[in-house]
């Protein structure tokens, strides 16, 4: 399927806004416009409708829809899911309690772990066992299952997660107990652990199997809704839903495995980070998302999203949180955003975040009834936001709601309004700069070798001082930055990840095993596809290998890609084991003698949507003058306070530059530009900084 | 670039965020599972006085061992130039500034700043081996120190950035794993290296002088919001007292004890009165002690803020020399953690009554490591297997305790998977549940301990187990009732059982069962106030019975 749609349109809602891209191919060219309209929980798709009405756009208009939603999220962190039960292996229902046992909040002698999404007594056990060589010791014994539905039946259960041990191996006695269980109750959502995860640890695997039950019923009701408002509007078509691993998929996939779209906000950002990279020539990117609430890092290594299935939620340096083996592109997220408070604690020390204002009330300039200082509001006191363009020009920035927030800090601090706009500013970028780290530097990176990209809200305002922080060569501020979430759903393609444990060791004698395993996920691939008419030939089928690799006697894999074809055996499991020593020294900074061990396959199936072609911004023979909006002066902090003369970014070409100080604004993006600096721009309009590091590189290099 | 009134606070933020940046460093390159994959490390920075400014840990038990490391280097090399920019030192000595055993070894970088001392850099970590008696340097049967490895005091292993081969020499032909010893050792300097690299930047960026006042700042806010904390707590005198079992070779019990006083912005703990060292590896050096003293310190004042020596300035610690938590050279100290976990523990027990919202009653209280070694059925091949088992902790004010933790001493430490567990070794897991065994009941109700079953799958295996708190009980807040009892139980084929605390090599055959049963958690209050919904719901979840609920809560119905 080669979709060739006319009018395609990507929705993203996030925590604080719902916004649409919209993507028209006329006689005249291409076409993108924007719109941005608070998200309406629980009902998200009423933020949807008025996104597209805002752009008087009716659905019957749409070729094509891409949807990203913070429905399953949102149902996980509020607790409004389904009533849940667990059925599994006798001897272990304990397991989903006990977790791992970890406790990160060290010295909390008071501490509770999470408590588990299905309490204990409405997790079962049956007979059955299966050995970790995917024997089965015990076949499933299903006579106590009609007892057993009828209990929780009249416990009010409305799903079930079935998750017995080694079934990533070998699925077959719970398959049967599945069947069963849907057999009896047909109306209950039931989940198979083997459906949503074929890797191994037990904890991980039924926790996911729990959550993706918990939020089935809701998630499904959802996307139903949603097809069902916009069939109202006339759209023709059957929405694409965004993934956590960076693809879009059918909706009727995702009701089936709702879980797959835990994380797919921040996932299209960062692929359409690559995509962009790729186009632009810049394969190396750190990619950083601020939005309202959070601030997202992660990394774009030579065109690639590093994906993996170690994604938790609720996750913090309190709490091991819940995992959810389910593919997400890997992440760092931290509290800071435009809407993160400020506040002071009892030690009179200043913090950012992580508590956020979202979009009710919102930062106080909103005038919404927010009554402390976020980021956003340090931002306009320091003139750094256009108080006279602030949210898109729509609102009037409420001064004296700014003033009463300032003050209360200003009183314990005994410092001006202006100086802790500035220590707000400062301390929000060093959160980042910290975030930033732990995906680059400490990873193994050189920033030298990468460029920042920053988008989001805030992306484009605080992307220079988090750059030369970082010792980054250059930032990039993408068109459109500030709905480029929404924009990276035009631009990515079908995706399912299949990810199988199978440890063996990597070696001749295993290597007909290593292709029939890969074999057997490029088929299920195809059958899924063909099953959901997606497809009709697996001709149409793109496919990626990867192995998680890791040396005899660790825990830890590296995920290497594997190209085998079978054909020179001795010489591609050679090239593959080199890559893989070569992934983990620049990793873990060492390689050892040991044998070389495969623990999970991992295939990537793809079907290419066809995608717009990022539009040209034609020099207009516009001088740079014509763009100049006025001056006004900013606060640059650190860069000092400076007389700005203001730029209109829609109106700026590839033909122009842009010396600091100044400052380009967009309809809700703001670029700072310090003095010292020159902004490019290339032919799509995206802004370049080049930053050379000012004296001799400081520091040595670990 | 403009200053301002935050770049100190941001300064401040770059220290503590240094180590978590040294902690990354350990996990990306040691070569030791039980540090990569346990996190049985600690990393950290301290001034040039051996004052902690950041430290990161995986593990509580490390939490005093880093500064006094530095402290007493800054003992062993008293004059100006003895410590010059380029060294590295390593230590392991459980006596002077470690607190722990040999296995956990010591590397310090000192940082400068055109040529003069700013900081030290320094880290912690689990070594897989450092020879001695037992493979893995762990026994629960030596006599002295000289048994359980290699000893180093306070070496030079960089000297002006040359390294010292002839050490390395001797480390290597001394150890049973030379290559991931060594690695580790590399590991370790790199790590250092990665935190002094980025104070020295720090002092590029914001000039040497801020930093050394951001330096001394965080200090001083450590210590203003710890005095905070301080002052919200119950004034007065707090005792308790408590027992280890043994000793590992029969001798004990071994008796614990402490005096906490809460002063106006102060807090002592006298341990005096504390048993004598014992002959077994159950001894705990004085750093040990000021560790688990800490901890519990750390635990009532503020665990919000990151812990630093100006957190530690309101906190006395006081024991005589040569008790079982104090003890003196050549004491062994294999199993030093049972006595340093029980030393947190009286020191808990004295103040929670007093502060049941930041404190629990008595949890496991023991590490309950087991190690299980034989043949892999698949491979033939030796396998070694060891890990530390989950109990119940105690229950609190208005909460009940919490299920299927590792103990106080432990913390970013995991359990194995069953499905890699099974895979790796020859043994065959059978549950690993809550049990049911009597005890916790209160107001509020102690955790739940586990119990494990393992199968042996294998021709023969070895089970070598080693615990506290099997006789005396987690203790209890008012009147709720103590907890139960850690143990090891072999159930042979035959039908007989046999039943352990501490144990070295005991063999079990194909078909055998070992079953390892950790305590359930000390409860609060008295149980005939328990919520009746509460009860209901213990007895539907079949946490009770109803026999039970009838005889200690008074329950029918």
């Amino acid at each position: 399927m080669k979709v060739r749609p006319i009018a395609r349109a990507a929705s993203d809602v996030g925590g604080t806004f719902t916004d649409l891209v919209l993507y028209r191919v006329g006689k005249a060219g291409g076409e993108v416009r924007c719109s941005k309209v608070d998200t309406t929980p629980p009902d998200f798709e009423v933020g949807v409708m008025s996104s597209l009405e805002k752009l008087d756009l009716a659905p019957s208009e749409l070729d094509f829809f891409a949807h990203g939603c913070t429905v399953v999220i949102n149902a996980l962190t509020e607790r409004k899911g389904a009533k849940t039960a667990l059925i599994t292996t006798r001897g272990f229902r304990d397991v989903l309690e006990i977790a791992r046992g970890n406790r990160p909040d060290l010295f909390n002698f008071n501490f509770r772990k999470p408590k588990p999404f299905v309490d204990r007594y409405l997790r079962l056990e049956i007979p059955e066992r299966t050995t970790y060589h995917g024997e089965i010791q015990e076949p499933v014994d299903l006579s106590s299952l009609p007892e057993q539905i009828d209990y929780l039946k009249s416990e009010g259960v409305e799903a079930i997660a079935v998750a017995f041990l080694h079934a990533y191996i070998n699925p077959s006695n719970e398959q049967r107990a599945a069947e069963e269980i849907r057999r009896l109750w047909p109306e209950a959502s039931v989940i198979a652990s083997h459906e949503v995860s074929r890797e191994w640890r037990e904890y991980e695997r039924t926790n996911t199997t729990v959550l993706a039950a918990y939020v089935h019923p809701i998630a499904e009701a959802y996307i139903e809704r949603l097809q069902a408002s916009l069939e109202r509007g006339g759209f023709r078509r059957s929405p694409y839903m965004m993934q956590s691993n960076g693809g879009i998929t059918t909706a009727e996939a995702a009701k089936h495995n709702p879980i797959a779209m835990v994380e797919s906000g921040p996932a299209s950002g960062i692929f359409a980070a690559a995509y962009l990279g790729k186009l632009i020539g810049e394969p190396n990117l750190i990619v950083l998302d601020i939005g309202g609430t959070t601030a997202k890092c992660a990394l774009v290594e030579n065109g690639r999203v590093r994906v993996t299935t170690e994604y938790h939620i609720e996750k913090t340096r309190k709490s091991p949180g819940y995992p959810i083996q389910t593919p997400v592109s890997e992440i760092v997220e931290i509290g800071t955003g435009g809407g993160s408070i400020a506040w002071v604690d009892a030690g009179r020390k200043l913090h950012v975040g992580p508590q956020s204002a979202g979009a009710d009330p919102g930062p106080a300039a909103y005038g919404r009834g927010g009554t402390r200082v976020t980021t956003t509001d340090a931002n306009l006191v320091l003139a750094r936001i256009d108080p006279h363009s602030f949210v898109g020009g729509e609102v009037d920035p409420d001064w004296s709601s700014v003033n009463r927030a300032f003050a209360s800090l200003e009183d314990v601090l005994s410092l001006s309004r202006e100086e802790i706009a500035r220590g707000v500013v400062q301390i929000a970028n060093a959160n980042m700069v910290n975030a930033l780290r732990l995906v680059s530097t400490n990873k193994g990176h050189d920033p030298r070798e990468f460029a920042l990209i920053a988008f989001g809200g805030g992306g484009a305002m605080h992307a220079l001082p988090l750059a030369e922080e970082l010792k980054v060569r250059k930032v990039i501020v993408p068109v459109n930055s500030s709905v480029f979430s929404a924009w990276g759903m035009l631009l990515t393609d079908l995706r399912r990840d299949y990810v199988q444990t199978r440890p063996l060791y990597f070696n001749a004698d295993n290597h007909p095993q290593v292709l029939e395993t890969f074999a057997q996920l490029r088929k299920k691939a195809e059958t899924d596809y063909v099953s959901d008419g997606v497809i009709s030939t697996a001709r149409e089928l793109a496919f990626e290998q990867h192995g998680d690799m890791r040396y005899e006697g660790q825990e830890h894999t590296v995920k290497v890609p594997l190209k085998l074809s079978g054909q020179v055996v001795e010489q591609e499991l050679e090239a593959a084991t080199e890559d893989f020593h070569q992934a983990h020294e620049q990793r873990y900074t060492y390689r050892l003698d040991n044998p070389v061990q495969i623990v999970n396959f991992h295939l990537v199936a793809t079907v290419e949507v066809d995608k717009p072609e990022l539009a040209e911004r034609k020099p207009s023979g516009r001088t740079l003058e014509e763009a100049l909006l006025g001056a006004r002066e900013v606060d640059f902090h650190p860069y000092g306070r400076h007389e700005a003369r203001i730029y209109d970014g829609a109106l700026l070409d590839s033909t122009m530059s842009v010396a600091g100080p100044a400052v380009i604004q967009e309809a809700s993006v703001t670029l700072p530009v310090p003095p010292g600096r020159t902004v490019t721009l290339d032919r799509h309009g995206n802004y370049h900084i080049e930053l050379k590091q000012p004296g001799k590189e400081t520091g040595e290099q670990a | 670039m403009s200053s301002t009134s935050f770049d100190r606070e941001v300064i401040k933020d770059c220290i503590v965020a240094v180590g978590d940046e040294m902690f990354e460093a350990v996990i990306r390159t040691s070569m030791s599972p039980i540090i990569y994959e346990t996190t049985d490390f600690a990393v950290g920075a301290t001034d040039a006085r051996g004052n902690l400014l950041a430290q990161g840990n995986g593990v509580t038990a490390f939490l005093a061992t880093l500064d006094t490391a530095v402290q007493d280097l800054l003992n062993h090399y008293p004059e100006p130039g003895d410590i010059a920019e380029g060294d590295a030192f390593i230590t392991n000595s459980p006596y002077c500034g470690g607190g722990t055993h040999l296995s956990d070894v010591v590397i310090i970088v000192p940082v400068f700043h055109d040529g003069r001392l700013i900081a030290f850099t320094v880290n912690k970590a689990h070594w897989t081996e450092v020879g001695g008696a037992q493979p893995g340097s762990v026994s629960t049967e030596s006599t002295e120190i000289y048994q359980e490895g290699l000893h180093f005091r306070f070496l030079k292993l960089y000297s002006g950035g040359e390294l010292n081969k002839a050490l390395v020499q001797i480390i290597r032909d001394n150890v049973r794993l030379p290559e991931s010893t060594i690695g580790d050792m590399h590991s370790g300097v790199a790590a250092a290296r990665v935190g002094a690299a980025r104070i020295r930047e720090l002092a590029a960026k914001y000039g040497v002088e801020s930093v050394l006042e951001a330096m001394e700042d965080l200090l001083d806010y450590g210590e203003r919001m710890t005095i905070e904390e301080i002052r919200k707590l119950p004034a007065g005198s707090f005792k308790a007292t408590d027992i280890v079992e043994g000793d590992g070779l029969g001798n004990g019990p071994f008796e614990i004890q402490c005096t906490v006083t809460i002063g106006n912005d102060r807090i002592t703990a006298d341990f005096t009165g504390t048993s004598k060292q014992a002959q077994g590896p159950i001894n705990c050096a004085y750093t040990g002690l000021i560790t688990g003293a800490r901890c519990l310190f750390k635990a009532v004042t503020n665990t919000e803020i990151p812990a630093n020596g100006g957190c530690f300035r309101p906190l006395e610690v006081i024991c005589p020399e040569g008790t079982v938590i104090s003890a003196t050279s050549p004491a062994p100290v294999s199993l030093y953690y049972e006595s340093l976990i029980a030393a947190i523990d009286v020191m808990w027990k004295a103040l929670a009554p007093a502060m049941s919202d930041r404190l629990s009653a008595g949890h496991q209280r023991t590490v309950g490591a087991n190690f299980i070694s034989g043949m892999h059925p698949d491979t033939g091949e030796l396998f070694v297997m060891g890990q530390p088992l989950v109990g119940g902790w105690g229950a609190s004010a208005g909460v009940d305790g919490d299920s299927g933790q590792f103990c106080c001493g432990n913390g970013e430490t995991y359990n194995v998977p069953v499905e890699l567990f099974e895979t790796r070794y020859g043994l065959q897991v059978e549950q690993y549940a809550f049990h049911n065994e009597a005890g916790g009941e209160g107001q509020y109700r102690g955790g739940k301990g586990v119990v494990l079953d393992y199968r042996v799958v294998s021709p023969e295996v070895f089970l070598t187990y080693a615990a506290s708190r099997t006789e005396a009980r987690p203790w209890s807040i008012e009147e709720g009732l103590e907890g139960s009892t850690n143990y090891a139980k072999v159930l042979r084929k035959s039908g007989e059982e046999e039943r352990y605390s501490m144990c070295t090599m005991v063999r079990a055959e194909q078909g055998d069962c070992i079953r390892l049963v950790s305590a359930t958690g000390g409860g609060y209050g008295d149980p005939r106030q328990r919520r009746r919904a509460d009860i209901e719901k213990d007895i539907k979840n079949g946490y009770l019975t109803r026999e039970r609920a009838a005889d200690v809560f008074g329950f029918s119905g």
